[in-house]
């Protein structure tokens, strides 16, 4: 029987990465997946060559970031793997050629992606407990998250209240409202990041952490997932969808 | 949620009958001994029968040499036994109907080798029986509305509203006394032990339903139904407030994961989460975790955060209005009518910022009654908090400056003590608004002693009266939250 035909899209996502033995979806796959529940990701298209990069950043329009894509790839920036703000297409063709040899082995593809402004950043993630099941997080995110130790965690599903009650523990929670002449953090889209995260984790059992990091906040509000890690279950690499 | 109490396994455990205890001797060396005694002591209404296999009498009662000698089916059994013994007494103890037990003995799960094998058939005997199982490893249940007391201590103090459900015994038997010494009172508290059988949220669902109790506390170091606590929790929040300490969540208990979200997630920020999102209200410390039951358990609803403290002396008001600040809670101007109503009790020294700052009363009787009465009726001021400052050598004094023959020195002075706390009870009773008291003088004074009695929360330091209040508000403005819930409400 072939299920393929009417498998949601995220089961699609999920079952293609275990049947090729995938650890952790690549960040496309990753914000594809998140896309599915309501998570507002940047625009964003894999290239499979600088032709195609330069094309798709035309697309975009503006500056846009290159980011080697591969789920083999957790930590791209520690690795020099991401090349930011370019501009022309001579700047993005040789970001490509230059990001596709780097990591050394074979690419999924170099991810083409809009540049969101906006300091201010947060992180938001999943993680399962023995006891509690999927539990969700929010928290102060970007370069300072484990320094600033600064997060929330609340057991999936969650729901509005959780979510004020989230933001109102944050140590850095004025950074959510007006701040610094800029516009207080769309809460409704926080809301839906977070109860998105939840039902990723109690529809699948084979994701077992999610980290979206950073989660910007952009000057009029306006919240993004730039970056995201959709870890897989250990163990389930060799199960295949019948 | 369970609507009555009666529909809960623990009910008969609680409130037994008639109980047949085994492990008490007449060598006073012996644990089992001492608990009987404590029972005994208690003066439990209904029949006790100590199960001896050579004694004919154990401390004054007919011994029996087995359960099955017994001239009637027990309630509730409770063991002090050779680990060895227990399962085999618990087998007989069923085949008598017996359907409640705790068991106090050691050398099960907590311990290796043989442990985790012997508490498994326990389990499976009780299953067999029916039998509802509290411990092993723990020191059963105080009901003290019932008489009951199956701890090691003997039981000081009266009957009280604090439900608690503890993972450590010490925490009944060993604060009999602390909430003696405060005028406060267990309703029923469990002590889980092992919980090889009825688990932290089978105690919590009781303590939600009984009727003594008015607020439930929680010592925790770990859960394994965790998300059937967080469901428990939920349904009854709403209606009775649930206090918890959680121990064992240090930093150092955090896994390592491949995500940023799985490196941050340790047990203390995942517990603090859960409690919030069940309406728990967090202690930080065992100290916390009475005085918020305290004020929990007393004190009405808060109108807002708004704090008003009186005081008359300066340094003592100052380090209360910097703890309220320091919660959260707010320090609210007074009304233009608070201010004149205020007028003939306030000598030219005084304050009526806030703090409102006496220096000293024209009357005595003014900072017990009138003042605080003008503070309460305030629309700004949500909660009073009142520094206490009533030492006995100083009214002797003055007392005998004023010509009081010395031998009448104490019985006067005694009264003026009373009537002081007579008039602020009175006031604290018809305020419908939380009042509470700090002073650093002795909890044995006859003053402290008497508002206590009366009710009114009196902490040895702002710190935690203002921590406790603002529990309070906390409390009552999730459960706003709560109520106002299509969903959940």
């Amino acid at each position: 029987m072939n299920q393929e035909i009417n498998m949601p899209a995220p089961g699609k996502i999920l079952a293609e990465a275990i049947d090729r033995g995938q650890s952790a979806l690549s960040e496309f796959q990753s914000k594809r997946l998140l896309a599915c529940y309501g998570v507002p990701v940047t625009r964003e298209a894999l290239a499979k060559d600088a032709g195609q990069a330069m094309e798709i950043a035309r697309r975009i329009g503006g500056p846009v970031a290159l980011k080697a894509c591969s789920a083999l790839l957790m930590h791209k920036s520690e690795r020099g793997l991401v090349m930011l703000n370019l501009k022309s297409d001579d700047e993005v063709g040789r970001a490509y050629e230059k990001l596709a040899s780097a990591a050394g082995f074979e690419l999924e593809g170099v991810l083409v992606q809009e540049m969101v402004d906006g300091q201010r950043e947060l992180m938001a993630g999943l993680m399962r407990d023995s006891q509690f099941g999927p539990c969700v997080m929010l928290g102060l995110g970007g370069v300072l998250t484990e320094a600033m130790d600064d997060a929330v965690m609340r057991m999936a599903p969650v729901n509005e209240n959780d979510v004020a009650g989230m933001m109102a523990g944050l140590r850095c929670k004025d950074i959510l409202g007006a701040f610094r002449g800029q516009s207080p953090a769309d809460a409704l889209t926080l809301v839906a990041v977070l109860t998105g995260l939840g039902r990723i984790g109690l529809e699948h059992e084979s994701v077992a952490e999610i980290d979206i990091n950073p989660l910007v906040i952009s000057p009029k509000g306006r919240i993004v997932a730039v970056d995201a890690l959709v870890v897989l279950k250990k163990g389930k690499s060799h199960a295949v969808t019948h | 949620m369970l609507s009555r109490i009666d529909q809960s396994p623990l009910y008969r455990v609680a409130n037994p009958r008639s109980i047949v205890f085994f492990g008490g001797s007449n060598k006073i060396e012996s644990m089992g001994t001492n608990i009987l005694m404590s029972l005994l002591g208690m003066g439990f209404d209904g029949p006790v029968f100590p199960v001896h296999p050579k004694e004919k009498t154990v401390q004054g009662l007919t011994a029996y040499a087995s359960v099955l000698d017994l001239p009637v089916t027990p309630d509730l059994a409770v063991m002090v036994l050779p680990t060895a013994s227990v399962n085999p007494t618990i087998e007989q103890c069923g085949r008598m109907g017996i359907r409640q037990v705790v068991v106090v003995s050691g050398g099960f799960k907590e311990v290796g080798g043989e442990g985790p094998t012997l508490e498994y058939e326990m389990v499976e005997i009780c299953r067999r029986y029916g039998i509802t199982l509290i411990g092993p490893n723990c020191l059963g249940v105080a009901n003290p509305h019932h008489k009951l007391n199956t701890t090691f201590l003997p039981f000081e103090g009266r009957p009280g509203f604090i439900g608690l459900a503890s993972q450590s015994g010490s925490f009944i038997t060993q604060m009999f006394n602390y909430m003696a010494r405060h005028h406060l009172g267990f309703s029923t508290a469990f002590s889980v032990g092992n919980s090889a059988c009825i688990d932290i949220v089978d105690c919590l669902d009781y303590l939600g339903a009984c009727p003594h109790t008015r607020v439930i506390t929680l010592y925790i170091e770990g859960l394994t139904r965790g998300r059937a606590f967080v469901e428990t929790a939920r349904a009854i929040s709403p209606q009775k407030p649930i206090v918890a300490l959680y121990v064992g969540g240090s930093p150092a208990g955090r896994k390592a994961g491949s995500s940023h979200t799985g490196a941050m997630a340790g047990p203390d920020r995942l517990y603090d989460g859960i409690f919030r999102q069940a309406g728990i209200i967090r202690a930080a410390n065992l100290t916390e975790l009475f005085d918020f039951a305290w004020v929990l358990g007393t004190q009405p609803k808060p109108r807002s955060r708004g704090v008003v403290i009186q005081t008359h002396s300066g340094g003592p008001g100052a380090v209360a209005a910097d703890a309220v600040g320091r919660t959260g809670l707010t320090l609210p101007d007074l009304s233009v009518q608070t201010l004149e109503a205020l007028q003939p009790y306030v000598p030219h020294t005084g304050s009526v910022a806030n703090p409102v700052d006496l220096t000293f009363s024209k009357n005595p009787m003014d900072f017990f009654a009138a003042i605080p009465k003008v503070l309460l009726e305030d629309n700004n001021v949500a909660m009073l908090m009142v520094y206490f400052l009533i030492p006995l050598p100083v009214i002797r004094r003055a007392m005998a400056q004023m010509g009081v023959a010395p031998e009448r020195l104490e019985s006067e002075a005694g009264q003026m003590v009373a009537e002081y706390a007579r008039a602020f009870s009175q006031l604290h009773l018809q305020a419908r608004k939380p009042v509470v008291g700090y002073t650093w003088r002795g909890l044995e004074e006859r003053f402290v002693q008497l508002l206590m009695e009366n009710g009114v929360p009196l902490f040895p330091e702002p710190e935690r009266a203002a921590r406790a209040l603002a529990a309070l508000v906390r409390y009552h403005e999730w459960r706003k939250v709560i109520n106002a819930d299509p969903v959940t409400g």
